[in-house]
C-alpha cells in the first residue's frame, strides 16, 4: 500500500468518524427530545420522554359524560385507554377532530391527542426557556422551545395528567382481582 | 400431562359435583319433601357409589352405599324424612365431601397457581364454549371450499392464459373472461359472507370463553342452605331457605369472599333473627321462619340480600351497649336507623356481655369486613317484629352478560340482553311522534321513550327535526319500570364480558361499562337502571353532560280565567320552569317587551285581544318573532287548528283533551334558551 494511498484512507476514516462523533459530541451534552405538534391551532412542545407511545389515526369511542375535554376510549392490547383533548385541556375552543394520540407516561394510562403533528426534534437545553412558575391556561405549560425560529410552549405531561386527574376526581377503582 | 398418571382426575370433578347437588337436594327434601327429590337423591348416590367402586375408592362407595339404604325405604312417599335420617343423610355426605376434599389435595399440589376450587357446574359453560367452537369451525367450511373454487378459477385462468397467446378461438376467450370474471365475483361474495360469519361466531367464542372467568352465583346457595339448616336444627327452630338469582355470574374471587361472609349473616339471622315458634305463633306468624337469600346484578353492582322474618333488631338492646359504650350521649333519643348504623359502624359488635346484640354484631363485622375489601357497602334495614335485611352491595369487575348490539347517532353500543324485553320498528313517522311528546304507546301501555342518540350521541348533537330519530324502539324494563329507547339499527346479539369504564374516564350515569370488540376497540356496554333512569329524568331533554347548561327562559302565561293561569303555572313549575302570568293580550304585548320570554303559552277566547292576534302579532313584532306560541284552547275544530297555524302558533293544545304531558313535552320541544 503506498503512502498516499494510506493517507487517503486515513483521512476518509477519520472524516467517517467525525460525522458519528459530532452528533454523539451533542447526545452527551445536555439535550431534549421534543415532538412539535399543534393542538387548536396552535404550535406546542412536547417532551418524549414525558410519553409512552405516539399513534395516528387510533379509532376513539365517544364517551357521553361530564368532561367535554374527554373525548373517548381508545383499545391499547386489551387496555382500555380514555383519551383527552389536548386542546380543550388547554382552553383551546373545541375544533376539528384531532388526528393524533400520545400515551402519557404512568399511571393509570392516559391518551392526549392532538390535530397535528410537525416532527420529532432534539434541541439542546440551552435552546428551552426554562420558566419559574407555571404558566399558561390551567399550569400545563412549562417552558418555551424555540425551534425553526418559532416559540413552542412545551406541554408538561405530568401537570397535565395532573390536570385531567383533579377534572375526572380520580378515584382509584377497587380491583375484585386483587390478590 | 398428568391424567394418565392420575386416574382420579375425572372422579374427583365427578364427585365434588354429585356431593354438591347431594347436599343440595337433602336440603331441598328438608323442605319439600317428595317421590321426586327421593329419587333423584337414590340416583345421585347410585352414580357416586358406581363411579367410586371403579376408582377403588371404597371409603366413598360404602357410604354411598349407606345413603342409599337410607333412602330405599322412603322410595315413593310423600312425607318428610324424620329428622334423625335427615341428619344423617347429611352426616355421611359430609364424609363424602371429606374424602373427596382429601383425594383433591395432591392435584393442588400439582397446580399451586389455583387458589380457589374450579367453579362449579363448569361443565354446562364448557359445552357451550365447545360448540360455539364447533360452530366457528363449521362456518370456516365455505373458505375452504372457496380455496379450492380459486385454485379451480387459477387453473381457469391459465388455460385462458395459453389461449390468448395462441391466438385461436379470440370470441371464446372473450367468453371465457367474462365467466372467469363473473365466478370471481361469487366467489368474493361469498368469502365476504363467510368472513363475516366467522367473526362473529369468534366473538361469540371470546365471550364465552371470557365468561369461564366467572361463577355462577347459585354456586354458594348450597353452603347457604346447609348454614341455614345446621343453625336452625341446632335451635331446634324450623327455618325455610328461599334463594333467588342463581344465573348471576361475576368473579369466583368475589363470590367467595361475599359467601363466607353471608355464612355469618344467614347464621345470625337463624339465631337471632328467627323467634321460637312459640313466640312466633303469638305473634301470628307461621311456625315456620323463612331466611331469603336475593344475589342481583344491577348495572356494575352485585347486591348480596339476606332477609329474615324474625324480630328484627332488639333496639332497646342495642341502645343500652351504645349508651354503656359511650358512643351515644345518655339520654339522647337516636332514630332507629341510627342505632342500626350503630352496629356496622360504630363497633357494637363483639362484646361478649349483650349477646342477643353481639351475636349478630360478629356477622356484622366480617360483612363490613368483605365489603369494604371489595370496595362496596353493607346496609340493614330493620322492621321491628317483621324481620331485617342485610345487604352487601360489591362492584363487579368483570361481569359477563348477553347483549343486544345497538346503533344510534352513529354510535354502536351494547344493551344488556336481560333487560330487553322486545324490539319493535318504528316507522318514520311514529318515530318523529314517540321523539315529540317523549312517549310511545307499546303492548296497550304508554311508555315514556326516548332517541338513545340523544343520551349517548355526541355531545349538544341532538338529531336534526325532520330526520327520524329512531327507527327502532327497544323496550325495557329494570327497576320493575317499563321504558322505550329509539335506536337507528340493531346490529345482533353478542355474548361480552363488561368491565368498569378505566380510571380518568368519568361518564354518563347511562353508561355501565364497556368490553373490548374484536378490532381490539372498546364499545360501550350500557346500563339499563341508568337508561330508565334516564328516560324517566326528563323525556325530551337528556343532559348529555351534567355541565351547566343555560337556564330555560321564562314562560309567559296568558289567559283571562284565574283558574287557568293557576293551574298552568303549577303544572309548568312543578316540571321546572319560571313562569310569569298575564291576565290579557294586551298586558302580556306589553310585558313581553320587558323580559327576554322562552315562549309563549296562550289562551285563544279573551276579552280585548284575543289568542289568534296576540299570536300574530307577536310573530310580526321583530323583537318577539323567535319566541314560540302554544296555543291552550276548547276550541277543537279544524278550522281553529288551522287559524292558529296561520296565526303562527307553533303547537295548539286542546283544553277538553288536556293532557299534561303532551304540552310539557311540546314545551320541551319548543322552549328557547
Amino acid at each position: 500500500m503506498t503512502p498516499g494511498v494510506a493517507g487517503r484512507i486515513d483521512e476518509l476514516r477519520q472524516e467517517f468518524d467525525r460525522s458519528f462523533a459530532e452528533p454523539v459530541r451533542r447526545h452527551d451534552e445536555e439535550h431534549v427530545e421534543l415532538l412539535a405538534v399543534r393542538a387548536g391551532g396552535r404550535p406546542y412542545a412536547l417532551r418524549l420522554a414525558q410519553t409512552a407511545g405516539l399513534h395516528p389515526d387510533r379509532p376513539v369511542t365517544p364517551l357521553p359524560g361530564p368532561l367535554p375535554a374527554l373525548l373517548g376510549l381508545a383499545g391499547f392490547a386489551g387496555t382500555v385507554v380514555p383519551v383527552y383533548d389536548l386542546a380543550a385541556l388547554l382552553g383551546h375552543p373545541a375544533g376539528g377532530h384531532p388526528r393524533w394520540l400520545v400515551l402519557a407516561a404512568g399511571q393509570p394510562p392516559l391518551g392526549l391527542a392532538f390535530h397535528e403533528l410537525d416532527g420529532h426534534v432534539r434541541v439542546t437545553a440551552d435552546a428551552i426557556v426554562r420558566e419559574q412558575t407555571h404558566e399558561g391556561p390551567r399550569g400545563c405549560l412549562r417552558g418555551i422551545a424555540g425551534l425553526d425560529g418559532a416559540a413552542r410552549p412545551i406541554i408538561d405531561v405530568p401537570a397535565t395528567r395532573a390536570l385531567v386527574h383533579a377534572l375526572a376526581g380520580h378515584v382509584q377503582v377497587t380491583e375484585e382481582a386483587q390478590r | 400431562m398428568a391424567e394418565a398418571r392420575d386416574p382420579l382426575r375425572y372422579f374427583r370433578i365427578e364427585a365434588r359435583e354429585l356431593v354438591d347437588q347431594i347436599s343440595a337436594a337433602v336440603l331441598d327434601l328438608d323442605q319439600q319433601p317428595g317421590p321426586d327429590l327421593v329419587a333423584r337423591l337414590l340416583r345421585y348416590a347410585h352414580t357416586l357409589k358406581g363411579a367410586a367402586r371403579v376408582v377403588k375408592q371404597t371409603e366413598i362407595a360404602d357410604r354411598a352405599h349407606t345413603l342409599e339404604e337410607v333412602l330405599v325405604p322412603h322410595r315413593g312417599e310423600d312425607a318428610a324424612l324424620p329428622a334423625g335420617e335427615m341428619r344423617e343423610l347429611l352426616r355421611l355426605n359430609d364424609e363424602i365431601a371429606r374424602f373427596v376434599g382429601a383425594l383433591e389435595k395432591p392435584a393442588s399440589i400439582e397446580t399451586p397457581a389455583v387458589e380457589e376450587p374450579p367453579p362449579r357446574a363448569v361443565t354446562a359453560d364448557l359445552d357451550e364454549l365447545l360448540d360455539a367452537i364447533g360452530e366457528a369451525n363449521a362456518r370456516i367450511a365455505p373458505l375452504r371450499d372457496g380455496s379450492r373454487e380459486l385454485a379451480r378459477m387459477h387453473r381457469s385462468a391459465e388455460a385462458l392464459g395459453d389461449r390468448l397467446r395462441t391466438g385461436r378461438d379470440p370470441a371464446g376467450s372473450r367468453g371465457a373472461v367474462q365467466r372467469l370474471a363473473g365466478d370471481l365475483a361469487a366467489l368474493g361474495r361469498r368469502i365476504t359472507d363467510a368472513v363475516d360469519q366467522v367473526e362473529h361466531q369468534l366473538d361469540e367464542v371470546r365471550g364465552r370463553a371470557e365468561g369461564l372467568r366467572l361463577s355462577a352465583a347459585g354456586t354458594i346457595f348450597t353452603a347457604l342452605h346447609r348454614a341455614v339448616h345446621d343453625a336452625a336444627e341446632a335451635e331446634g327452630k324450623h327455618v325455610r331457605f328461599v334463594a333467588s338469582g342463581a344465573q348471576t355470574r361475576m368473579g369466583p374471587h368475589l363470590l367467595n369472599q361475599v359467601s363466607g361472609a353471608f355464612l355469618h349473616v344467614v347464621r345470625n339471622a337463624v339465631v337471632h333473627g328467627i323467634e321460637a315458634e312459640a313466640q312466633r305463633r303469638a305473634a301470628g306468624k307461621p311456625a315456620e321462619g323463612t331466611i331469603t337469600v336475593e344475589v342481583e346484578r344491577r348495572g356494575r353492582w352485585a347486591h348480596f340480600r339476606c332477609t329474615d322474618d324474625g324480630r328484627g333488631f332488639d333496639l332497646t338492646a342495642l341502645r343500652r351497649v351504645a349508651e354503656a359504650r359511650g358512643l351515644l350521649a345518655p339520654g339522647r333519643e337516636p332514630e332507629p336507623q341510627e342505632l342500626i348504623d350503630l352496629v356496622l359502624h360504630g363497633g357494637v359488635s363483639t362484646s361478649g356481655s349483650v349477646t342477643e346484640v353481639a351475636g349478630r354484631g360478629i356477622g356484622m363485622d366480617v360483612a363490613r369486613d368483605v365489603a369494604a375489601q371489595l370496595g362496596g357497602s353493607v346496609a340493614i334495614r330493620n322492621r321491628p317484629g317483621q324481620g331485617a335485611t342485610v345487604e352487601i352491595v360489591v362492584p363487579l369487575t368483570l361481569l359477563s352478560m348477553n347483549g343486544l348490539v345497538v346503533e344510534a347517532g352513529g354510535t354502536v353500543a351494547t344493551m344488556p340482553l336481560d333487560a330487553v324485553r322486545r324490539c319493535v320498528r318504528l316507522p318514520g313517522e311514529d318515530a318523529a311522534t314517540a321523539t315529540a311528546a317523549g312517549r310511545l304507546a307499546h303492548d296497550g301501555q304508554v311508555v315514556p321513550f326516548l332517541p338513545l342518540s340523544r343520551t349517548i350521541g355526541p355531545a349538544g348533537d341532538n338529531p336534526p327535526a325532520g330526520r327520524p330519530a329512531g327507527a327502532v324502539a327497544v323496550v325495557l324494563t329494570a327497576d320493575e319500570q317499563t321504558v322505550a329507547v329509539g335506536v337507528d339499527r340493531l346490529a345482533g346479539t353478542t355474548t361480552l364480558v363488561a368491565r368498569p369504564l378505566p380510571d380518568l374516564a368519568p361518564a354518563a350515569p347511562v353508561i355501565g361499562g364497556v368490553a373490548i370488540d374484536l378490532n381490539g376497540n372498546p364499545r360501550l356496554v350500557l346500563d339499563a337502571h341508568g337508561l330508565v333512569a334516564a328516560v324517566h329524568a326528563d323525556p325530551g331533554r337528556i343532559e348529555t353532560a351534567r355541565e351547566p347548561e343555560k337556564p330555560h327562559r321564562p314562560i309567559l302565561v296568558v289567559d283571562d280565567s284565574l283558574t287557568t293561569r293557576m293551574l298552568e303555572r303549577s303544572i309548568l313549575e312543578s316540571a321546572g320552569y319560571e313562569v310569569d302570568l298575564a291576565a290579557s293580550a294586551e298586558e302580556a304585548l306589553e310585558m313581553a317587551h320587558g323580559r327576554d320570554y322562552g315562549l309563549f303559552l296562550t289562551d285563544i277566547d279573551m276579552p280585548g285581544m284575543d289568542g289568534f292576534t296576540f299570536v300574530a302579532r307577536a310573530r310580526a313584532d321583530p323583537e318577539l318573532a323567535a319566541v314560540p306560541a302554544i296555543l291552550v284552547s276548547s276550541r277543537a275544530s279544524a278550522e281553529d287548528r288551522r287559524r292558529g297555524e296561520e296565526a303562527g302558533a307553533a303547537a295548539y293544545v286542546v283544553k277538553g283533551e288536556f293532557n299534561q304531558e303532551e304540552l310539557l313535552a311540546h314545551i320541551r320541544r319548543l322552549i328557547l334558551r
